[in-house]
């Protein structure tokens, strides 16, 4: 009951354009059957916080369909809950995470809530934390603002009072400040600020590689252990796929595979979403697979990041590398007279 | 308020010939294909055929069924207006009355049925695998202007005796209706799935219940009596997959015809889901060693052995050298490495010890029960 969030779903994050023409950051899909949101969400619901403000821009089509009236989170309620919060186009596009600009749009928000602290996040970051114990550390720490940190590295999770997000908000324009993030990376006067330690699982998704790189993780046993715990489990939106099928010859090692797929052919270390299709004689190595796309006969693939809706016709040879991952956007179609 | 249609779902039965899986639960609450329960079949052909108001009559081991079905939710079948609503015995001022057969479960709720106010009562059981749109069955029984109509589907000559047997004339007008016939005089067998014009069942039901000596059955009393009545009675032909799942066999054959891509019976159509309650797991983990070979297998498991024709739930670990061939491995099973075990049904939690073996008695399915794995560890000396 003490604190309220605020999921900051404007940011844009320029290499992760590719994934990003028809949706917002918070609305990439992860790990099978997810979306980048979902980890956010979950880590806000499993710290018994249940008042969430998410903040949005353009194209957020695909994110509203995905949460909805957040029902899958439990925020589904009469008393606080969800809200879905666009802000215009003039405000959005930011950089860093928690702009004024943006949050001004709906101080209403901030008004009504009956909270008195606010957890200020993002979902470039995939973790596992509690905001309890960061808020119980924040009072005890008594700054103004409370960073989470691994290491050397920023999370973009921060906690603060409401009164003084308010008046930040209220107050950046004569202050030249940006956002929770800037004031933060600033260490802006006469605000004290202080660090609180998370030690457990965490991706920060902000290019291709990134993205790719925090895929493979999940294809570890002990990061994949620390990301999805059967205490504080990841919701989504659930779909009623059925279970995967694996059909004569296909073979399968080392990967993460969603309901509703049927696979035949060869997979190896990589990513399958939902309701997927690889053909006979199909190798994907070291690839991540989005949903309902489909990969005819004969491809052979390795380090492809394909988008939903993919469809790679017959005997497709598509190469990437660790670093530079092929990456087909959504709907695309790939033929064989394209690759050559 | 006035409703063309309402469904009659009877849930209400123990399925003894289940042994162990419906020692504490009803059968219609017994997983099936990996992660629904048989329930879901019936529940989502009527969300798919447009029927959004549905009684499930429940009595024996209702609890799991009742916490699985809640509000309907999985079914969109939460609604202001009809959803579902589970229909138990109840006490009133002539005391306790448990449902006594499948009539008088219909006729104990005749106060939930008025109230609903349908013009047909379509009557359906929980016990079978099928995807059917009882709307195109809606139309033929508007179309023969019958006074009930009857599903019926085409089973083998030689299995024609099991079941209850329609005898019909060429226009499918039925003459005559026998319980498992020991000579049959037709193939067409029932599928347990009913369409009266409620006026009309209603006063069948009044008329039923005060003979003494009916035993309240829709198909050995009721029928029989709208027959005799002179009410006309179509049977409607069902061409597609039809299973009752009412035997540790069938049960295990039904699972089995999943992996056939011949059998008819597909999860995969987005037009006519099978709706279930979705467990909030991660993606399947296939390892290193992961070996899966014609196997359905859902969210949660995490897979390091060798996995072959089966069928797998939610939340089951292979461990590694662990073998299954022709299994159903229920929900939340851990099967210790090196295990082997051939055409086992295994029912939900039970752990699998280190190198257990387990393979069919002859042609004989085994349901594994944790009687059995405390044998065998008696027989090893562990």
């Amino acid at each position: 009951m003490r604190m309220a969030a605020v999921i900051d779903a404007t940011v844009k994050k320029p290499g992760l354009e590719d994934l990003t023409i028809y949706r917002t950051t918070a609305s990439v899909p992860f790990a099978g059957r997810y979306r980048l949101i979902d980890f956010t969400l979950s880590n806000i619901v499993n710290s018994n916080i249940n008042s969430v403000g998410v903040f949005a821009t353009y194209p957020f089509v695909s994110l509203l369909d995905h949460i909805g009236m957040g029902k899958n989170w439990d925020l589904d309620r009469r008393k606080d809950g969800l809200y879905f919060l666009p802000i215009s186009q003039k405000a959005g596009g930011q950089i860093t995470v928690g702009s004024f600009a943006a949050l001004e749009e709906h101080m209403d928000f901030f008004n009504k809530s009956r909270q008195d602290y606010i957890v200020v996040t993002t979902c470039s970051t995939v973790c596992q934390i509690d905001y309890e114990d960061m808020l119980d550390a924040h009072i005890t720490s008594g700054v103004d603002i409370m960073e989470a940190v691994s290491g050397e590295t920023g999370l973009s999770n921060y906690i603060l009072k409401k009164s003084l997000l308010k008046e930040l908000i209220r107050t950046h324009r004569e202050k030249r400040i940006i956002s929770v993030e800037d004031v933060v990376k600033l260490k802006k006067a006469p605000y004290t600020f202080g660090k609180y330690e998370y030690t457990g699982y965490y991706a920060i998704i902000d290019s291709m590689e990134s993205y790719f790189q925090a895929s493979m993780d999940l294809l570890e046993k002990d990061k994949r252990n620390e990301l999805f715990l059967s205490n504080r489990p990841i919701y989504t939106k659930v779909k009623d796929e059925p279970p995967t099928r694996y059909m004569p010859g296909s073979h399968v090692t080392q990967s993460l595979i969603a309901n509703g797929s049927t696979i035949e052919g060869t997979v190896d270390n990589s990513i399958i979403s939902r309701a997927v299709s690889v053909n006979q004689s199909s190798r994907v190595d070291h690839c991540v697979i989005m949903q309902k796309s489909f990969i005819e006969k004969n491809c052979e693939l390795s380090y492809v990041i394909a988008d939903k809706d993919v469809h790679i016709e017959e005997g497709v040879v598509l190469k990437g590398t660790p670093e530079k991952p092929v990456v087909l956007r959504k709907g695309e179609r790939v033929t064989k007279e394209e690759v050559r | 308020m006035k409703r063309k249609i309402v469904a009659m779902l009877l849930a209400g039965g123990q399925g003894s010939r289940l042994k162990s899986l419906t020692y504490d639960i009803a059968k219609p609450a017994i997983p099936f294909g990996g992660k629904y329960r048989i329930i879901d079949f019936p529940l989502s052909n009527c969300v798919n055929s447009e029927i959004h108001t549905v009684g499930v009559l429940t009595q024996y081991q209702p609890h799991v069924l009742h916490n699985y079905i809640g509000l309907g939710t999985p079914w969109d079948l939460d609604r202001r207006a009809g959803g579902v609503t589970m229909l138990t015995p109840y006490a009133g001022m002539e005391g306790i009355k448990w449902y006594d057969g499948t009539a008088n479960a219909i006729y104990q709720n005749i106060k939930y049925l008025t109230e609903q106010d349908p013009q047909y009562v379509i009557i359906l059981s929980g016990d079978h695998i099928y995807k059917m749109n009882y709307q195109t069955m809606l139309d033929f029984h508007i179309e023969q202007n019958a006074g009930a109509t009857i599903s019926v589907i085409e089973v083998p000559w030689k299995d024609a005796s099991r079941f209850g047997i329609m005898n019909t004339d060429e226009n499918m007008q039925v003459k005559e209706f026998v319980e498992k016939p020991a000579e049959p005089e037709s193939n067409l067998a029932s599928m347990g799935v009913y369409i009266f014009d409620w006026a009309k069942l209603k006063k069948y039901l009044l008329i039923d219940n005060d003979n003494e000596n009916s035993s309240h059955d829709f198909g050995k009393d009721i029928i029989p009596l709208m027959l005799e009545q002179g009410e006309k009675m179509v049977a409607y032909p069902y061409k597609g997959y039809w299973k009752d799942v009412g035997t540790v066999e069938s049960l295990w054959e039904a699972n089995m015809d999943l992996l056939n891509s011949n059998s008819g019976l597909n999860l995969n159509d987005p037009d006519w889901r099978i709706f279930s309650s979705n467990p909030q797991l991660p993606p399947q983990v296939v390892g290193e060693n992961g070996y899966l070979q014609e196997a359905l297998i859902n969210e949660g498991c995490v897979i390091n052995g060798k996995v072959e024709k089966s069928i797998v739930f939610q939340d089951v670990e292979v461990k590694e050298g662990a073998s299954l061939y022709e299994c159903v491995v229920m929900n939340c099973v851990k099967i210790g490495s090196g295990a082997k075990l051939s055409r086992v049904i295994i029912p939900p939690d039970l752990i699998i010890p280190e190198n257990f073996e387990l393979k069919e008695q002859g042609d004989e399915i085994v349901l594994l029960t944790q009687d059995l794995i405390e044998e065998w560890k008696g027989s090893v000396g562990k």
